[in-house]
């Protein structure tokens, strides 16, 4: 597995599918690729958010604690981003995210993110389409919500 | 150690203080109780050397031999000439009178080519139809009165052949002999100069030291450092010639001179006339030279004194955007430089066309007067002609003493400014041997007062404070509460009033027992490059070791030249006025307090990165080969093998660089050292003979394209440049030029073949340009690529294998070279300059499994935990460099440094000015408990308190208020009045406990001693 796979792998993200792909190959080689073993953590709820992670091979949880016990709240697969909330918002981890079997994920560093939203304004609007575009879903959840 | 004592008792009390120690000191080592006394026996001796060795420095306090330099100004005198004849007159006599010794077998060497030709070739020794000739007779002339010529050889008789083999030869052993003399003349004169020199620079650099206050606030380092390296260099130069020259060249031109007058007293007088002419007139014109020339050395000098300045500060003048201004002030000053060395250069060839010019003429006064009086019948054509023959002899030596007293007059102005730096009146008096008593007792503050430039700071201040004691003095933000501390510390002179001690003014005290009774720490910390350990132990380096081990020659050389004699480099740590015996204890007891002061933890983390020499820490280089089997096998335990990938000599390493492949060890030289490598010509060789050059070509070229496909558009300076590319932005086009080069070569050859015709063919249209210089920037890329970190998929398994067979052939061909420059990694063995972390580990981390990082330090920590490495790890810490002023460390790192080395020095009185501020409050307030405890049964402690948040928890405060200070009070919950004190009597609290012995006793308390040793 390469970088070119690796930048396969991020024009599947819909927040990077416009992005050129020598910029994406940039996004690629400046971040690092991990192993998480089976059961291993991402991060857990409340810690700093220093980095979003790209699932290249594998599957991870999205749980909540509750008082019965995690609750699952989505299951990711390869081509998820996870994370990336955290790091444009710089607030700290809103869930925990753990491998639920043997897991790679390229790992983007906030700072270098942001210094590249900063220096490529190509990236930076197609982070704010797909923001604007969850936002218009999520009104419209809303509103199906009080129709409904 | 006893030779040291009694050498104390036979000076026989030179200094104060003195009797008491060694009476005790004899007393522990007459007392025949064995073990357990030895250690007070030792340190009860200890204290006495030390004496000893304040005495010889109280003696001679420029640390030097040589008396003179103890005057006033130093041994410095006002006259250049002077001071050459004061340190050098016994050298300048005997290269004098060998260079006068000479003489005659120069002339004899000037005279032989005639006899060669008259007598041997020309034969008119044979003349008179002898057959033989007479050869090497030997006659002794004696005045007539005592019988005349005597024969001492009569010679042997020669014919032509032999005369003349005879007479070459002589001629050929006379060039040799004087080709001998003048070796010796210019050893000895070049000696003689750097001689002079080291004496003249080492007593500067001893006037520095002794640099009062004031004269300190208006010197530059730069400047200084200018002065002693550059502005004395040709002053050096000049010595061997001072005299020697002059006597020289003068009896030369005063024979010619003498010759011309015999001749004719007309022409002699003419010819001294012009002479007289060109030594009164020239120096006239050179006086405004000289004025020129010492603006220039000031100028130049002050030009270097900016530059120091702005290097300094050179943050602050980043931050400021000041780049602007500062580049015109100096190209200004490099323009009114430039004028003045125009003006100089324009005078200074004006001089000389003058002095040219006069030189030519008095050839034609000759030819003209000279003539006249020959027509005139006055002078015979044969007067005239010797007459102008002579004086062909008499320029050159003239315009060697012109230029000699040109240089003279430059070397004596240069002289003169730089004897203008150290006027007696800058420097502070000598330190004379006076009372060397402990610091306890009454100590009175009688109307003291400090003046600064901008107003008074202390006024009358008169207060008593029993000592010891711990004092807090809490300023109200002014300066005074500082300047109080620092009077106390005597850093400071009180330009009024006075300090007493038990009613001796401090100023009986001798310096050398002062600086070594008081320790200051203020709020800048002064560092000096080095280790940590040579920084903390930088008070103890007092006692010269005794052992002196030097060469005899060295020695001699030292002492001709008035320089010190004791050794250098050697161990001059005064380990008893730390209390303990040898270095071991002393780092032991630097780690105690580093530790309690809360940097231990740190200088773990340095010693960690720091490199084991297995000399000197034999036992932590075995006991690590121990320790990486240990983690290896506790990481296998734990499941957690995979994330640590091993050296292994007949493995690629797929964690480590290609580059790390292939030495397989830690490079020690620059040239084995990252891109550098790929230049090295054995590692070349060795590249191309295993095919891997090609190999490495290619990786660098994809390399390269990858690069500037995707940092392009990025602006240079860009922190991910520097962080993640291979190439740095101002690279970039110069790969991109090598790449298209390539390209077309590559697709040239492809077209039209390889053979050498076409090489011939593809340079001569510009295209073969790509050569071994692209290959070699091309190979220097891939030596830092890891491929699971950077993940190009340039490596597969064969290049693996080459590059493990190369790795043999690599240290085999270093080998054979016998360069060095690599410490390899061999599993059993330390490899000393890789950091000890590194060591211990014996491999690189996986970092692309996930926390791969804490879970292999958490292992590695426990570790060294359970095979209690840390504290050899944290004295291997102790080596750490601090850097220039100490900058690789932490502003708290230097304050706790800074402090450290006051504490260690166990000062009878130490002053804390801003010392703790650094600390932050929090661990301030630790420290200072620490401290609290420590002090105030034998040694006092002296804090200046921004606020009276922590006042009571001392014994004493005096508060600042404008320029008086107010005091002493007893803060709430302290006992007894501090009025009227005996030694140890304001101690309170805890410290009344062992308070018993700390009455009048001097020297340092063994019972503390073996107390600090311990902890």
């Amino acid at each position: 597995m390469t970088l070119e796979t690796e930048v396969q792998s991020l024009r599947q993200v819909p927040m990077f599918r416009e992005v050129d792909p020598a910029r994406l190959k940039l996004l690629a080689f400046t971040s690092e690729r991990v192993h998480f073993a089976d059961g291993q953590r991402f991060f857990d709820r409340g810690d700093a958010a220093d980095a979003a992670y790209l699932i290249l091979e594998g599957e991870a949880a999205v749980t909540l604690d509750g008082p019965q016990g995690p609750i699952r709240l989505a299951l990711l697969g390869a081509n998820a981003l996870v994370g990336e909330m955290g790091i444009l918002a710089d607030q700290p981890r809103s869930a925990t995210v753990t491998a639920v079997t043997p897991t790679t994920a390229l790992r983007i560093d906030r700072r270098v993110f942001l210094e590249l939203l900063s220096q490529f304004p190509q990236i930076a609007i197609a982070v704010m389409r797909e923001l604007a575009h969850r936002l218009e879903m999520t009104n419209q959840q809303l509103a199906q919500m009080r129709t409904g | 150690m006893s030779g040291g004592a009694g050498a104390a008792e036979r000076t026989g009390g030179g200094v104060a203080g003195e009797a008491p120690t060694v009476g005790r000191a004899s007393r522990a080592g007459g007392n025949p109780t064995g073990q357990e006394r030895t250690g007070q026996e030792r340190i009860g001796h200890e204290p006495a050397g030390r004496e000893l060795a304040t005495a010889k420095t109280g003696n001679r306090p420029e640390g030097g031999n040589d008396p003179e330099a103890a005057d006033s100004s130093g041994g410095l005198d006002r006259s250049l000439f002077r001071y050459i004849w004061r340190h050098s007159k016994r050298d300048q006599i005997l290269i004098c009178a060998v260079v006068l010794a000479s003489l005659p077998l120069y002339f004899a060497s000037l005279d032989l080519p005639r006899r060669i030709v008259n007598e041997a070739i020309q034969g008119h020794a044979f003349e008179k139809g002898n057959e033989t000739a007479k050869f090497l007779i030997l006659r002794l002339q004696v005045p007539d009165w005592f019988g005349g010529e005597r024969l001492l050889f009569p010679g042997f008789d020669v014919d032509r052949f032999e005369l003349l083999f005879g007479l070459s030869s002589m001629f050929l052993l006379l060039v040799l002999i004087n080709g001998a003399f003048k070796y010796w003349i210019n050893v000895a004169k070049g000696a003689l100069g750097e001689r002079m020199l080291r004496r003249l620079r080492y007593q500067l650099f001893s006037l520095i030291m002794r640099f009062s206050p004031d004269a300190l606030r208006h010197t530059k380092a730069s400047e200084v450092a200018t002065i002693i390296r550059d502005e004395v260099e040709p002053i050096g130069g000049f010595i061997g010639d001072a005299y020697i020259l002059p006597a020289f060249l003068g009896t030369q031109a005063a024979t010619a001179m003498t010759f011309i007058l015999l001749q004719n007293v007309w022409l002699g007088l003419l010819a001294a006339g012009v002479v007289g002419v060109q030594f009164v007139v020239i120096p006239r014109l050179r006086r405004e030279l000289l004025r020129l020339g010492r603006q220039r050395q000031l100028a130049s000098r002050r030009l270097a004194g900016r530059v120091g300045e702005v290097v300094d500060g050179i943050a602050a003048v980043h931050s400021n955007g000041a780049e602007a201004w500062e580049r015109a002030e100096i190209g200004h000053r490099l323009g009114s430089l430039f004028d003045l060395r125009l003006r100089i250069y324009r005078r200074k060839f004006m001089v000389k066309f003058l002095n040219n010019l006069l030189a030519q003429m008095t050839p034609f006064l000759f030819y003209c007067i000279g003539g006249y009086f020959a027509l005139k019948g006055q002078l015979s054509i044969g007067q005239l002609v010797a007459v102008i023959a002579a004086y062909r002899d008499l320029p050159p030596p003239l315009k060697e003493l012109i230029d000699w007293d040109q240089q003279r007059l430059d070397v004596q102005v240069k002289y003169e400014q730089v004897l203008q730096q150290f006027l007696p009146e800058r420097l502070l008096g000598l330190d004379a041997p006076g009372r060397d008593e402990s610091l306890c007792g009454r100590l009175a503050v009688e109307g003291v007062g400090v003046q600064e430039p901008h107003g008074p700071v202390l006024t009358n201040v008169s207060l008593a404070l029993p000592l010891p004691s711990v004092i807090g003095i809490v300023s109200d933000g002014g300066p005074a509460a500082s300047t109080f501390a620092r009077v106390l510390a005597r850093r400071a002179t009180p330009t009024s009033g006075r300090v007493t001690l038990e009613d001796h003014d401090l100023a009986e005290w001798s310096g050398a027992a002062l600086t070594r009774r008081i320790a200051y720490a203020g709020v800048d910390p002064i560092l000096f490059p080095g280790s940590l350990r040579e920084n903390i132990v930088y008070g103890l380096n007092r006692r010269p070791p005794e052992t002196a081990e030097t060469d005899a020659k060295v020695l001699a050389e030292a002492r001709r030249t008035g320089n010190p004699v004791e050794p250098f480099p050697a161990d001059w740590t005064d380990y008893a006025q730390a209390g303990v015996t040898d270095a071991a204890a002393l780092d032991a007891l630097v780690l105690d307090w580093l530790t309690r002061i809360g940097m231990g933890e740190e200088v773990y983390r340095f010693g960690l990165l720091g490199q084991v020499d297995p000399e000197r820490h034999a036992d932590l280089a075995a006991r690590l080969i121990e320790a990486r089997t240990a983690f290896r096998e506790r990481l296998a335990a734990e499941g957690h093998a995979h994330l640590v990938e091993p050296f292994d000599p007949a493995r690629y390493n797929r964690q480590a660089t290609v580059a790390e492949n292939l030495l397989f060890g830690v490079p020690t030289t620059t040239a084995l050292t990252g891109r550098a490598l790929a230049e090295h010509p054995v590692v070349r060789l060795v590249l191309d003979r295993t095919g891997l050059a090609d190999d490495l070509v290619t990786m660098g070229e994809r390399i390269a394209a990858t690069m500037l496909e995707i940092f392009r558009g990025l602006p240079s300076g860009h922190p991910l440049f520097e962080q993640f590319s291979f190439l740095s932005a101002d690279e970039l086009p110069e790969y991109e030029a090598i790449l298209a080069r390539r390209t077309a070569t590559e697709a040239s050859a492809e077209r039209h073949g390889t053979s050498a015709f076409e090489r011939l063919r593809r340079r001569w249209i510009g295209l073969g340009r790509y050569g071994s210089a692209d290959a070699t920037r091309l190979i220097a890329l891939p030596l830092a690529y890891i491929e699971p970190r950077h993940r190009l998929g340039l490596i597969d398994d064969a290049f693996r294998e080459r590059v493990v067979e190369a790795r043999g052939q690599l240290r085999a061909a270093l080998d054979e070279a016998g360069m060095g420059g690599v410490d390899f990694y061999v599993p059993d063995k330390v490899c000393a300059a890789a950091p000890l972390r590194d060591n211990l580990l014996f491999g690189r981390i996986n970092q692309s499994v996930a926390d791969a990082v804490e879970t292999v330090t958490a292992t590695g920590t426990a570790l060294v935990q359970e095979m209690q490495l840390a504290p050899a790890i944290t004295r291997v810490g102790l080596d750490h460099q601090v850097g220039p002023e100490g900058r690789f460390l932490s502003s708290t790192q230097r304050a706790v440094v800074s402090l450290v080395r006051a504490l260690i020095r166990r000062p009878d009185l130490l002053v804390l000015d801003g010392a703790l501020s650094p600390l932050g409050e929090a661990r301030a307030r630790t420290v200072l408990g620490l401290l609290l405890e420590r002090f105030g049964r034998e040694n006092s402690l002296v804090v200046v308190l921004p606020n009276d948040r922590v006042a009571d928890r001392f014994e004493l405060v005096l508060r600042a208020s404008g320029t008086a200070i107010q005091g002493p009070e007893r803060p709430r919950g302290q006992a007894a009045s501090p009025g009227e004190a005996g030694p140890g009597a304001g101690v309170a609290g805890p410290a009344a406990a062992v308070s018993g012995h700390a009455g009048g006793e001097t020297g340092p308390e063994p019972a503390r001693v073996e107390q600090d040793v311990k902890a």
